[in-house]
């Protein structure tokens, strides 16, 4: 029952957070200045040149594969011109991992809290719906949602089709959120919860257990917000090229 | 009442064990016959996995609401 306690109000917990400590104009402003800072540092770094010094770094070519992987993930999926959208999904990516493994080491983490999640959702769906519209055209994009094209009086199925379409569309802010809120948050419960039952022995049993778990955990939740936002994008993008592809499949069958 | 519900969890954590297990099953034979497709397997039984747990958080945070 205890558990089920700590779950519930928690859902809700962020507006209790908001009234309880107001932000201040004087800790934005820090924020500010604390972000311009490592702006500042970082372009100071970059205006000495790239030389040797860069690309023999080892913390360089970490990155390197790191930008890879995701390159290899947006064209997998989406095709060859999914990469352009490799600085999106690399920001998504770098932003949910960061975060993530913050919440390795403290107890407070931004992607255990269910606003940032559904804020970083709310953008990824956006995002997709936007790239919907500039591929296809407004009209081709609304078009897209209505399924095949029906004779006659299947008109009424048509618009089922699109309702049920434009909630599926709705739900994928919730699915993407909430799967990254429950596994994240759930994690820092379970580590709660096992390091009560090693209070006696005075070992903090979660941490010991859960640690290594709670980082592949952390890397996959990243890949896969990451990569269904790839999904999605290829769903709404890959009109032109699917059917040239399928031009071309046909001919060859011809021959 | 606190009864119920864990024990509705409990059958929700069953079921959606039975499926992930069946999609690492289904993952690995595939990946055990065709090593070269490797890839491609391991993205598409991640987001089934990822669909498959979504059910079960689904569950967990509906689940307080209902009592009330």
């Amino acid at each position: 029952m205890d558990a089920f306690q700590l779950i519930g109000p928690s859902i809700l917990a962020s507006a209790d957070a908001l009234s309880a400590k107001e932000p201040t104009i004087w800790g934005l402003a820090a924020y500010i200045v604390f972000v311009l800072l490592i702006l500042f540092a970082l372009m100071v770094y970059a205006k000495k040149g790239l030389g040797v010094r860069v690309f023999k770094n080892p913390v360089t070519s970490l990155f390197e594969q790191l930008y890879l992987f995701i390159e290899n993930m947006c064209v997998g999926s989406i095709g060859q011109h999914g990469r352009k959208y490799i600085p999106m999904m690399m920001t998504f990516w770098m932003m949910i991992f960061v975060g993530n493994i913050v919440g390795l080491l403290f107890p407070f983490t931004p992607t255990a809290d269910l606003s940032f999640n559904l804020g970083m959702a709310l953008i990824a769906v956006c995002y997709v719906q936007y790239e919907g519209m500039q591929v296809n055209g407004v009209f081709g994009h609304l078009r897209h949602f209505a399924g095949p094209k029906l004779p006659g009086a299947m008109v009424i199925i048509s618009g089922l089709i699109f309702t049920i379409e434009i909630i599926s569309e709705l739900m994928k802010n919730v699915s993407l959120s909430l799967r990254l809120y429950g596994n994240i948050h759930g994690g820092h419960l379970a580590v709660e919860a096992m390091n009560n039952l090693g209070n006696k022995i005075y070992l903090p049993i979660g941490v010991l257990v859960l640690l290594l778990i709670k980082l592949l955990t952390c890397l996959v939740q990243a890949l896969i917000f990451t990569m269904l936002t790839c999904v999605y994008l290829s769903l709404v993008t890959h009109h032109e090229e699917d059917s040239s592809d399928g031009g071309h499949g046909e001919a060859a069958g011809a021959h | 009442m606190g009864t119920g519900l864990g024990l509705g969890v409990g059958i929700a954590a069953l079921g959606v064990g039975i499926g992930l297990g069946l999609i690492g099953n289904g993952a690995l034979q595939g990946m055990a016959r065709q090593p070269e497709a490797i890839g491609k397997l391991q993205t598409a039984m991640l987001i089934a996995l990822a669909f498959v747990e979504l059910v079960f958080l689904l569950t967990v945070f509906v689940a307080p609401f209902l009592i009330h």
